[in-house]
C-alpha cells in the first residue's frame, strides 16, 4: 500500500481516529507510527527527534500496535501478558499487579490459562488489547480493535480504553473503517482514502442527547427535528444510513416519520456512475441520500432543486 | 541367504560382546558427528535467520547459493578440503590431514547449508505478524529472533536431526580426508565400506546396525529435547 502524506500528526494526549476503507493505508500509516517500518521517502518524529532507520527497541518501547488481526505467541494468555513486562525489567509482584487490573478491565480472568488455539477471535483480540495496555506505552495505536468482537464487546473495549485514559493520559490512535465508532469515542478524526489524507464526510451522523422514556423520541438536530425508536437515554449518536432515505419531489403519503423538505446542494457520482449521492441542505442541516442514477435522472434532480427526504424511525442508528 | 544370516549372527555376536574396536568407532563416529552439528547450526540456522529476515543486496544470489550446497557431493568437498589440508595446500600448516577434525572440517562444510537453508525455509514459514509482535512489545534484535524461532521450533528441530543425519551418514569427506586410519579416523561408515570390501559381512553389518542405533538414539534425544506440543 502507497501511502502519501503531507504530514500526519498524533496529538500526546487524546483519542485520534483514523477511518478509511480497507486498502485505504490506515495498517502501513499505523505500522509507521509503531516504528516498525521506515518511510521510503520523508522522516517518522517522536516528540520532536527524527527516528533513525531501524529505531532502537528503548523508542519502539513507548509506541505500541495492536495489529488488526492479532496474534499471540505460544504460550499461555498470562504468557504472553507478562511478555513485553518481562522485557521491562518489571519486577514479578509488580507484573502481577498491572496483569490483574488489566485483566480485569478487559475481562480475561477466565482465559489467564488457556492458550491461543483455545480463544475465539474476539478474545485473541481483546488480550492482545490487553498485552499492550499493561505495557503503558506513551502511544498506543490500534488497527481495528473491535473488528472480530460483536457491538457489546466492542463497547466494552472502548470503555476500559477509556477507563485506562482517565488514569494516566497518553495518545491513543485507532484506525476503524467504522466511522460511527470513531465519532462515539475519538476526539479528532481524520479520513485516509487511497493512501491520502481526505475530508472527513461524517455523512448523517449527529452527535444528539437522547431524552427519558422507551420507544419513539423526538431530537433536535439544529433547527430539524428527526423521530428515533430507541430505549436508549442520554448522549448519543444518530446515523441516518444514506441508502434507507426516500427521495422524492413532493412530500408523499407514506409511514416515514421523518418527512424532511430541503435542496439539493450538490450530486456526486458513485459506484462507477451506477449511484448518486444527493446531498441536500434542510434548514441549516446537511443530509445525504443514495439514489440510483436511472432515479436521480427521473426525478431531474439537480443542485438547486426542493426535494423532499423520507426515512422511517426505525430507520435512524443509534449508537 | 546362509550368508545374511551368518551376518546376523556375527553382528550380534560383537555386539553383546562389546568388542572394544566396535565401540571405538562407534564413539569417534559419535564424536566427529556432534561437534560437526553444533558447529554447522551455531552458525546455520542464524545465517538461515538472517537469510530470511533481512531485506538486503544479493539476498537471493545468497539464498541460491545456500540452495545449491545443499546439493553439493561429499567426495567433492572431501577432495577439495584435501587440497587445502595437504602439506602443499593453504592450510597444510595446520597439520590436519588425516586427523578427526579434518573430518569435523568437512562434516561442517557439508552441514552448514543444511542448517542455514532449512531454517531459512523454516523461519519464512513462521506468521511475519510474530515478529512485528515482539518488536512492537519492545523486544530487541535477539529476543525477537529467540521468540520467532520459538514458534518454528519443530522445523527447527527438523533442520537439526537433517544436519545430524547428514554428517552421522556422509562417507565421500570422511574418507578423503580422514583417510579411514584404523583407531584414529575410522568412522562407523568408511569402516562398513572397508569391512564391506574385505569380505567381512558380518563385521560390516554389525556397525551398519550401530550406525543405526547412534541415529535412532540421537533422535529420540532430539524430540524429547523438543518437549510436548501444543500452542
Amino acid at each position: 500500500m502507497v501511502l502519501d502524506l503531507e504530514r500526519f500528526t498524533v496529538p500526546r494526549t487524546g483519542v485520534l481516529a483514523v477511518v478509511g476503507h480497507n486498502g485505504s493505508g490506515k495498517s502501513t500509516l499505523l505500522r509507521l507510527l509503531a516504528l516498525l517500518e521506515t518511510p521510503t521517502e520523508g522522516e517518522v518524529l517522536f516528540n520532536g527527534a527524527v527516528v533513525p532507520r531501524r529505531a532502537p527497541a528503548s523508542l519502539r518501547r513507548r509506541v505500541t500496535l495492536v495489529e488488526q488481526r492479532p496474534i499471540l505467541f505460544r504460550g499461555t494468555v498470562r504468557q504472553n501478558l507478562e511478555y513485553g513486562l518481562q522485557l521491562r525489567d518489571v519486577s514479578r509482584t509488580a507484573a502481577n499487579g498491572i496483569i490483574g487490573h488489566v485483566v480485569e478491565e478487559l475481562g480475561l480472568q477466565t482465559l489467564l490459562d488457556r492458550r491461543r488455539h483455545e480463544l475465539s477471535d474476539g478474545e485473541v483480540q481483546r488480550v492482545a488489547v490487553a498485552r499492550a495496555l499493561a505495557l503503558r506505552p506513551d502511544v498506543l495505536l490500534l488497527d481495528e480493535p473491535a473488528s472480530s468482537a460483536d457491538r457489546a464487546a466492542a463497547g466494552a473495549l472502548y470503555r476500559a480504553l477509556l477507563a485506562e485514559r482517565t488514569a494516566r493520559p497518553f495518545a491513543v490512535c485507532i484506525a476503524s473503517h467504522q466511522l460511527e465508532d470513531a465519532y462515539r469515542w475519538a476526539d479528532d478524526i481524520r479520513a485516509l482514502a487511497e493512501g491520502r489524507l481526505s475530508p472527513v464526510t461524517p455523512e448523517n451522523l449527529f452527535r444528539v442527547d437522547l431524552p427519558a422514556g422507551d420507544g419513539v423520541k423526538s431530537v433536535r438536530v439544529g433547527s430539524v427535528e428527526i423521530v428515533v425508536m430507541t430505549d436508549r437515554t442520554g448522549p448519543a449518536v444518530l446515523a441516518v444510513p444514506p441508502t434507507d432515505i426516500f427521495v422524492s419531489r413532493e412530500p408523499l403519503p407514506s409511514s416515514a416519520r421523518n418527512v424532511l423538505s430541503g435542496r439539493v446542494i450538490a450530486m456526486a457520482v458513485e459506484h462507477r456512475g451506477a449511484g448518486v449521492h444527493v446531498r441536500v441542505d434542510i434548514g441549516g442541516v446537511e443530509l445525504v441520500a443514495a439514489v440510483t442514477a436511472e432515479a436521480a435522472r427521473d426525478l431531474a434532480l439537480a443542485p438547486g432543486n426542493a426535494v423532499v427526504f423520507s426515512f422511517k424511525a426505525t430507520a435512524v442508528r443509534v449508537f | 541367504m546362509d550368508f545374511l544370516a551368518e551376518g546376523f549372527r556375527r553382528a550380534w555376536g560383537l555386539l553383546v560382546a562389546g568388542d572394544s574396536e566396535v565401540y571405538g568407532i562407534a564413539l569417534l563416529t559419535l564424536k566427529v558427528a556432534v561437534v560437526a552439528t553444533v558447529v554447522a547450526c551455531a552458525t546455520g540456522l542464524p545465517l538461515g535467520y538472517f537469510l530470511a529476515t533481512r531485506r538486503f543486496w544479493g539476498r537471493r544470489a545468497a539464498l541460491t547459493v545456500v540452495n545449491t550446497a545443499l546439493a553439493f557431493p561429499t567426495v567433492v568437498v572431501g577432495l577439495l578440503l584435501y587440497g587445502l589440508l595437504s602439506r602443499r595446500g593453504p592450510l597444510g600448516g595446520l597439520g590436519w590431514l588425516y586427523t578427526w577434525q579434518a573430518i569435523v572440517v568437512g562434516d561442517v562444510l557439508l552441514a552448514l547449508p543444511i542448517a542455514a537453508a532449512l531454517s531459512a525455509a523454516a523461519i519464512q514459514g513462521v506468521d511475519p505478524r510474530i515478529r512485528r509482535t515482539a518488536e512492537t512489545l519492545g523486544a530487541g534484535p535477539w529476543r525477537t529472533a529467540w521468540t520467532v524461532a520459538r514458534e518454528a521450533r519443530f522445523a527447527l528441530a527438523a533442520v537439526i536431526t537433517a544436519a545430524f543425519g547428514q554428517v552421522v551418514a556422509e562417507i565421500g569427506a570422511a574418507m578423503i580426508v580422514g583417510g579411514n586410519i584404523r583407531g584414529s579416523t575410522r568412522t562407523l561408515t568408511t569402516s562398513v565400506a572397508l569391512f564391506t570390501s574385505q569380505g567381512d559381512f558380518g563385521m560390516a553389518l554389525a556397525l551398519g546396525v550401530v550406525l543405526l542405533t547412534l541415529a535412532l538414539v540421537v533422535n529420540i534425544a532430539l524430540q524429547l529435547l523438543q518437549g510436548r506440543g501444543g500452542g
